[in-house]
């Protein structure tokens, strides 16, 4: 485990930065190498790598705790979350699939759905909707990549250029790099130091805010 | 098929879905939508995957008790049983209900409470069942036969309809398979079926004041961007 990261460090192109509009945390940022946690996720998955749970745990349990205390406003149930996430996370190492997202994206979901069937457990309702009807833990059939070039026109207009200021300042970061100075998504990911699956996603994201904006056929 | 669905939730409820922050019979109606429309599958994946990295970008909890936390890693390490397989409460396979010697499929969000109960009550044209969704709102699948207007009703509340099987039109516009129509209370409709087609919805119906809750949650930090 050691061994990995510390080749994997050496390599500076793929030290995550901050990034605007994220809450961070100067004194209680460690840096993360990308790829850090889903190694370290398979290791745990292959070889039950305790070492490598613990560094996970270390890093996200207090992180989960926060999240906790935010939507409970209580010690003792951040906690409960906090545990029953983070032995989710042992247990089910193994359903990982990185191909589908990041490790935190992962935990994060996790996360939620503990958090959910907790609230809804204290109503003490039998036949209730669970975080299992709610959030699929399963693979789509996959979409292809569709529908950004037929925006390249329109985003040039005036009647865009309002929208366009009001995204997400880590999205029309993306936007501007992408549209405005023309780059590659790969140039925009080496750039800013985030994973290429996140440019993409962010210019959806963007693309389907503006597309919200422009046209009302959302509910 | 990428396209066929019209009518989505807007962004700011598919956040608050992901967040899990949305009450939960309206999350099961966006569910289902989820279920039946590609776009918005991808959309979820893409804000999931926002919400992971502001998880991992977040400060840790400022009060830590390192004792209290060596504790846990000690207690969640001493598990020797993992997970090799996907445990779910959710049926294997699709699940259908029967209606009028007609078969519908029921999207994987709504299997495992409709396999919980289908009772249906018909009134004319029109059947309701009721499912055990455990909530405030009425949450049930909704039948009109063809050729049907749905009666003047009032509702003090959000009416959200998602259309599972067939259509539906309405003064504003016709809805299939996967569109989703959420109604306030100052939205006056007269929905009805078309003459050769029936409709199979789900109807989610609340009262208006969680419904504005869910308004002035639209106001929060995380959607100002927004308007």
């Amino acid at each position: 485990m050691l061994n990995l990261a510390s080749t994997q460090r050496h390599d500076g192109t793929t030290t995550v930065q901050r990034e605007p509009g994220m809450s961070t945390n100067d004194e209680n940022a460690p840096e993360i190498r990308t790829g850090q946690w889903e190694d370290a996720l398979s290791f745990v998955a292959v070889h039950q790598d305790k070492a490598a749970y613990s560094e996970l745990f270390s890093y996200f349990a207090p992180r989960l705790k926060a999240f906790g205390m935010k939507m409970f406003g209580n010690e003792q149930q951040a906690l409960e979350m906090v545990q029953d996430t983070m032995l989710n996370v042992w247990r089910k190492a193994r359903l990982f699939d990185p191909s589908r997202g990041c490790a935190s994206t992962w935990i994060f979901t996790i996360a939620r759905n503990v958090r959910f069937d907790m609230l809804r457990k204290k109503q003490s309702r039998k036949d209730d909707i669970s975080a299992d009807d709610l959030w699929y833990d399963g693979n789509y059939p996959e979409q292809e990549d569709s529908g950004s070039h037929q925006w390249d026109t329109v985003l040039m207009t005036e009647k865009l250029a309002p929208h366009f200021d009001r995204l997400p300042e880590a999205q029309r970061l993306v936007m501007v790099k992408v549209y405005l100075e023309e780059k590659s998504h790969q140039e925009v990911s080496d750039e800013l130091a985030i994973p290429l699956g996140t440019v993409k996603s962010r210019i959806r994201l963007a693309l389907d805010r503006l597309r919200e904006a422009l046209d009302d056929t959302r509910s | 098929m990428t396209h066929a669905v019209k009518y989505h939730p807007g962004i700011p409820l598919l956040e608050q879905y992901v967040e899990g922050t949305l009450e939960a019979d309206v999350a099961l109606a966006v569910s289902a939508h989820i279920d039946l429309c590609p776009h918005c599958q991808q959309l979820c994946l893409d804000l999931s995957a926002e919400q992971g990295l502001m998880l991992e970008k977040s400060a840790p909890a400022a009060e830590l008790n390192v004792s209290d936390m060596d504790e846990m890693l000690a207690e969640i390490l001493a598990h020797t049983q993992l997970d090799t397989g996907q445990v779910s409460s959710q049926p294997e396979g699709p699940v259908q209900v029967h209606l009028k010697g007609k078969t519908f499929t029921v999207p994987r969000a709504l299997a495992r409470l409709v396999e919980q109960q289908t009772k249906w009550t018909q009134l004319g044209s029109i059947a309701n069942a009721k499912l055990p969704a455990g909530d405030k709102r009425h949450v049930s699948l909704l039948y009109i036969d063809k050729d049907t207007a749905i009666p003047q009703h009032t509702h003090k509340g959000l009416e959200i309809t998602l259309v599972l099987s067939g259509r539906i039109v309405d003064e504003q516009g016709s809805y299939g398979v996967g569109d989703i129509l959420i109604n306030t209370p100052d939205d006056t409709h007269t929905p009805r079926t078309l003459p050769d087609e029936d409709c199979l919805c789900l109807s989610v119906l609340s009262a208006p004041l969680q419904f504005n809750k869910g308004i002035t949650r639209l106001l929060n930090p995380l959607q100002h961007l927004f308007y």
